[in-house]
């Protein structure tokens, strides 16, 4: 008897027989999930992106202080003397930056893929909110090492949700603390970014792969018929497609062929992640001084086609300031997107082109953002 | 049993409207105090504040003080008079700066750029700059941050 098989009997006896495990990999072998297409590990590597910011961020709240007075020392100290302290916020920031750039890729691979067309409402909206707050997250994070940059935009972006119809004025008081940009801003992000929003998008992320389970990712766009005109007998014959890819030639099992291909992406962000916390800077700037001008104060990259729209926008559009009107039109597209499984209910193949031509523009206004 | 007794709803259903307009009822109950001990308090001005003393304000000179927590630009024109303006861009906020080589105010974040007197002359924002309230009294630059 080697010593691999005590080990062995402890992983396939005790502990399987305590978790089930027999039962659960049987379950999850059974779901299928598409063969082919890095698009369908995006959401999984988005899932496993924000625990390891939730793992570093862990880390990094026990050195940092929430006020403005200590704030950014306590930073500066976490990178500068803290044992390995500016790989562990290397890594929180570029997980951070990864995560949103996946949340994007995300949303536009099911809007270009045409995913969230009926019955998949419900994951479409739970992946939507997650998305926000997963901007949310990023936002509130950026405030917290409270640089000039970071104050900058604490006041920018506050009162761009002034701006928002309805809501505005409260979501400005609520991220400002009060009227004004003070230590109750940075406290509220504090507490935004470390309890709030986490728990919130844990209880949507876990929603949406809930959703997701109960109606599994559509047949990959090239396979199905999607470009006749909605009419009852196709709704009818919506109703009727299988829900999750049928081909055994074109599907994989979910457990363990997929998770393993999946794991083997989050090896690869993991390493990708790491090196750039080693090798790429992120500079932390000078502790805000709300005196100086906001000189240099660039928002994030997935602001920037927002901030080429603000920036060159006249003062007054339609007799309303000009601000207030690309905040509202911005609201308005929003709605629409949220609205989208209801309006286009068959998935319609302009979708897939709108897709592209929105994602081609804000490459566009987030390069000339940067000249 | 006879087909002529009253018909109940079952103890199950009753159980659950119960539970379920309990629960309705105590999160809006709830909701209100959660969103009013979440809603800051607005408070109210501190009155005018001294930003410093005629001596360091040479004429022709620009500072950044605060006032009620807020930047404020203090100017002194070359006439010895004083001015002072909100440093809030009246677009998005950002604070603006005063740029000598061209001798205006100018915000960063989005190019707007106003006169020397506060007025908005390019770029995005929509209005000239906040003026507040300036007096000098015994040597000490008081600005009041209600303009």
């Amino acid at each position: 008897m080697n010593a691999e098989q005590p080990r062995k009997r402890v992983r396939e006896g005790w502990l399987s027989d305590r978790l089930g495990w027999g039962g659960i990999s049987t379950a999850l072998a059974k779901h299928r999930a598409p063969r082919r297409g890095f698009v369908f590990y995006l959401g999984g590597i988005t899932l496993f992106l924000l625990l390891v910011q939730v793992l570093s961020g862990v880390l990094l709240v026990l050195y940092y202080k929430p006020d403005s007075t200590n704030a950014h020392a306590s930073v500066e100290r976490i990178v500068g003397e803290i044992p390995y302290g500016d790989l562990i916020r290397g890594v929180h920031v570029w997980a951070s930056d990864f995560f949103v750039a996946c949340l994007v890729a995300h949303l536009f691979t099911i809007v270009i893929r045409r995913s969230y067309k009926p019955p998949h409402e419900l994951t479409w909206l739970s992946g939507l909110v997650s998305l926000v707050i997963g901007i949310g997250m990023a936002f509130t994070g950026a405030i917290l090492p409270w640089s000039q940059k970071a104050y900058a935009q604490a006041r920018v972006g506050s009162e761009i949700a002034h701006n928002i119809p309805l809501i505005g004025g409260w979501m400005h008081r609520l991220l400002r603390g009060g009227q004004e940009v003070t230590s109750n801003t940075l406290s509220n992000a504090y507490g935004f970014h470390v309890a709030v929003l986490p728990a919130t998008v844990t209880l949507l992320v876990g929603l949406h792969l809930f959703f997701l389970s109960r109606k599994p990712a559509p047949v990959p766009v090239s396979e199905q018929v999607v470009d006749e005109e909605p009419g009852a007998q196709g709704e009818a014959d919506a109703a009727k497609a299988p829900a999750a890819p049928v081909d055994d030639d074109d599907t994989i099992p979910l457990y363990p062929d997929f998770l393993y291909r999946q794991a083997v992406a989050w090896v690869g962000v993991l390493v990708a992640v790491l090196t750039l916390a080693i090798f790429a800077d992120r500079p932390l700037g000078e502790a805000a001084d709300p005196r100086l001008s906001s000189t240099g104060a660039q928002p994030p990259w997935y602001f920037l086609p927002f901030h080429q729209i603000i920036r060159s926008s006249p003062r007054e559009l339609l007799g309303i300031d000009g601000a207030k009107f690309i905040v509202g039109a911005t609201c308005f597209l929003g709605a629409l997107v949220v609205a989208l499984p209801f309006l286009d209910r068959k998935g319609s193949k302009l979708m897939a082109w709108a897709g592209w031509i929105v994602l081609f523009v804000l490459f566009l206004l987030a390069t000339s953002a940067l000249s | 049993m006879s087909n002529d007794e009253p018909k109940s709803p079952p103890r199950r259903d009753f159980l659950g409207i119960a539970v379920g307009g309990s629960a309705t009822v105590f999160a809006v109950a709830a909701g209100y105090p959660v969103a009013r001990f979440i809603e800051p308090r607005t408070r109210p001005p501190s009155g005018p504040t001294v930003v410093g003393k005629v001596l360091e304000f040479p004429p022709g000179t620009v500072k950044s003080v605060m006032v009620d927590e807020r930047p404020v630009l203090v100017v002194r024109a070359a006439d010895g008079q004083f001015r002072a303006f909100s440093a809030l861009c009246s677009h998005l906020q950002c604070v603006v700066g005063y740029a000598p080589e061209r001798n205006q105010i100018e915000c960063p974040c989005h190019r707007g750029v106003y006169s020397m007197d506060g007025q908005n002359i390019g770029g995005p924002p929509p209005r000239p700059l906040e003026e507040l309230q300036v007096s000098v009294n015994e040597g000490a630059i008081i600005v009041s941050s209600v303009g």
